[in-house]
């Protein structure tokens, strides 16, 4: 008897320790009166994203009392996973950065806060102008607001133009003069040096492409808008670009992992890359050559393919329990002068005109390229796309195996095109 | 147990015996309380997401919405409708068979070496164990690139014999052998586990041989091996189910993608990949089990085989 009188002492002694230790980690306890209110930001991007975007966010922690948000960055290729694991365990991140291609995933969902109710009071983002704010709707509601927006667009290093000797290209260029310059490069330089990256593989190019041919990546029914013959068109014009050595062999390019740092412009090994606008100031911050700015090749007598899109949003998360905190947030970083200084033009140019007023006088002259750029594209594009379906990001990396298959001998454009068709139909179902 | 055993004492035991009784069974229960992070551990974090995986092996989930229950339908689509599947199937077998073999007689060749009693044996053992540790991390991994990429260190010396090699880390046709090199070259705890094992071997034996005119191979055949064998079999044991869930190397050198052209698609990478790449959480629920049993039946096939090669010294039978 005294000893199970000893036991139970001892279970109780030992459940009371173990609560003591376990119970203030699951947040059951709240032991501290004055608890600082917590929230929490993630989004993606290379380090001096992370720089700015945290220097901001302490700016406005110091702005308000007992205000604690932990930030987080990641890398656009973890990102997701990250993001869809975290509210998948109902754990999601009060503020979050959101592209246009998952917006009506997350949207439809119900993951995120609609946030209509809190413009203009709270979030006075009315200037951003109709079709910015319309770009970020899904079904009639604001669900994200733009950080910046961007487009499309081609570097190239003036320096190994120069050394070729021929004259950077104009916004009219074609793919044609693409494929000629770039053998031309290739043939003033030595081994391990190439006119372009070999952008067969990259989605975002192939649309531009597709759109110059009248046809989108995807109807506004989430069907594949291109068919086998324009895809094999496509792969087939890169399948030339490398026999004519004008673009890096495959398994150069397989080691591109789409970020700066593994981009073959920035690595050293080609002349012109296909990327996006607001990269410019990254791969310039990482290239010892000055780097020029121009738009996608178009195809003769073809339609304007690019389009300026929101490049990235800020979206609350519909589970917050400081909504009205997370959307003053979001608003210091779109509109507040003390927020928008910080963050400059990294993530493409303010939607907001009086922000664009603000930061002009100190562009830097990469930073001005880049918005002269948006502002050269504005009426040479076409009108933004339906958003993606889901399904999107897997026919972007299938896209890029098959661009493989034919750079390293394993299939024809024609064999790889008709597989692609048919595969992505699989995917959208 | 404990409880029949004690209550039968305790009508017997005077006082003091109680009280060491008492003694005893506190020390069991702090046993247990000291188990108490493990147990927790195992079921809460392994046995409840093993069991609910299962369940969601049967579903269609993506992540964000609640499962809705398919059926077989994963296990169908699996087996009949995905050619990536036998794709990272059939790599992660080439794998298992090229690189648990590579990595065992590396490591068995460097014990022997190691066993030979040479100054600073300490120093070597650490120094070899040392890959081991690097291994997953994303220094190696661009180590590994810096060596085996376009203009890296192997294409270096070829040239100076007048070839040019690709790049063979991003070559659909060598780019898993880069990654079974990668794991021969971390041959560390095998060779921990065989140094030991070579030090259980008695040295009369040696002796008897050598003084019988028995060459040096021959010793390794008829005494080394056959004396070996239960821990050859234990690491062939572990090393094969670890090759199996091989992930990271394939992850951080293909930069998540298997590629280039899904040559380097791990089974575990495609099934991380649809899991949280393409929300398919059912379909990589329904992967895991697969793997599960793929693993369970490799380890029973090594335990049936087992009795026809492995001997242990002190079972006469055998």
């Amino acid at each position: 008897m005294s000893i199970h009188g000893s036991r139970r002492r001892f279970l109780k002694r030992g459940a009371v320790v173990a609560s003591g230790l376990v119970l203030p980690a699951f947040g059951l306890q709240s032991t501290y009166a004055a608890d600082p209110v917590r929230m929490r930001a993630i989004w993606w991007g290379g380090q001096d994203r992370a720089r700015r975007t945290n220097e901001a966010i302490q700016i406005f922690e110091k702005q308000r009392a007992e205000l604690k948000i932990a930030t987080e960055s990641n890398a656009w290729a973890d990102y997701w996973t990250k993001v869809a694991t975290l509210v998948a365990g109902g754990n999601a991140p009060d503020v979050l950065q959101m592209d246009y291609r998952y917006l009506v995933e997350y949207a439809k969902r119900g993951t995120l806060l609609p946030l209509d109710a809190y413009i203009p009071k709270l979030l006075d983002i009315q200037d951003f102008g109709a079709n910015n704010l319309d770009s970020c709707r899904v079904d009639a509601k604001l669900f994200g607001v733009n950080l910046g927006t961007n487009s499309t667009a081609t570097f190239l290093d003036t320096a190994a133009f120069a050394k070729a000797g021929i004259p950077l290209p104009t916004y009219a260029w074609t793919w044609d003069d693409m494929s000629r310059m770039s053998q031309e490069i290739t043939k003033s330089r030595g081994k391990g040096f190439w006119g372009c990256m070999d952008s067969g593989g990259g989605e975002p190019a192939f649309e531009v492409f597709a759109r110059q041919y009248g046809k989108d990546l995807y109807t506004a029914d989430g069907k594949l808008g291109v068919d086998a013959d324009l895809t094999a068109a496509w792969l087939e014009y890169w399948n030339n670009m490398r026999k004519a050595n004008g673009c890096v062999p495959p398994d150069v390019q397989a080691l591109d992992k789409g970020s700066t740092d593994s981009a073959m412009l920035v690595l050293g090994k080609a002349a012109i890359d296909l990327r996006h606008s607001n990269f410019l100031e990254g791969f310039q911050l990482a290239h010892k050559e000055k780097l020029a700015i121009t738009m996608y090749p178009q195809t003769k007598g073809g339609k304007w393919g690019q389009y300026i899109k929101p490049s990235q949003m800020l979206s609350v998360a519909a589970t917050t329990k400081n909504a009205e905190l997370a959307v003053q947030l979001t608003n210091f970083l779109v509109k507040d002068p003390a927020g928008t200084k910080v963050l400059g033009i990294e993530r493409g140019v303010p939607a907001s005109p009086a922000v664009r007023k603000l930061l002009a006088p100190d562009l830097s002259e990469v930073g001005r390229a880049m918005v002269d750029y948006i502002a050269l594209c504005n009426d040479k594009v076409s009108p933004l796309p339906p958003p993606p379906p889901t399904g999107a990001g897997e026919i972007q990396k299938l896209l890029n195996r098959q661009n493989q298959k034919v750079g390293f001998g394993q299939a024809t454009a024609t064999v790889a095109a008709k597989e692609f068709v048919e595969e992505s139909k699989r995917i959208l179902g | 147990m404990t409880a029949a055993v004690s209550d039968s004492t305790i009508r017997l035991a005077p006082p003091a015996r109680a009280r060491r009784l008492r003694a005893r069974i506190d020390t069991r229960l702090a046993g247990y309380l000291f188990l108490l992070p493990w147990l927790v551990g195992f079921f809460c974090l392994t046995l409840g997401p093993t069991l609910s995986s299962l369940y969601l092996s049967f579903t269609d989930f993506n992540l964000l919405q609640s499962p809705r229950w398919i059926g077989v339908q994963n296990y169908v689509r699996m087996f009949f409708a995905d050619p990536r599947f036998w794709g990272a199937v059939k790599v992660t077998l080439v794998y298992v068979a090229l690189s648990v073999p590579a990595k065992l007689l590396f490591a068995l060749g460097v014990a022997m070496l190691l066993d030979k009693g040479i100054r600073g044996l300490t120093v070597y053992r650490a120094l070899f164990y040392l890959p081991s540790l690097l291994g997953a991390s994303v220094a190696i991994a661009v180590l590994w690139r810096q060596i085996f990429s376009a203009d890296g260190v192997v294409n270096g010396v070829l040239a100076l014999f007048g070839y040019t090699g690709p790049s063979w880390i991003s070559t659909p046709s060598t780019a898993i052998y880069t990654l079974v090199l990668l794991s021969a070259w971390q041959f560390g705890s095998p060779m921990i586990i065989f140094l030991a094992g070579l030090r259980q071997i008695p040295q009369d034996l040696y002796e008897a041989a050598s003084m019988d005119g028995a060459s040096k191979w021959r010793q390794f055949r008829r005494i080394t091996l056959p004396l070996l064998a239960p821990v050859i079999f234990f690491n062939v044991v572990l090393q094969t189910i670890d090759a199996f869930k091989a992930f990271t190397s394939a992850f951080i050198i293909s930069g998540g993608t298997g590629g280039p052209i899904d040559s380097t698609l791990f089974y575990t990478l495609y099934l991380y990949e649809e899991g949280f790449g393409n929300f398919r959480m059912g379909y990589a629920s329904a992967m895991a089990w697969v793997l599960l049993i793929a693993i369970a039946a490799s380890t029973a096939a090594a335990f049936l085989t087992s009795k026809y090669w492995v001997f242990y010294e002190d079972d006469g039978k055998r």
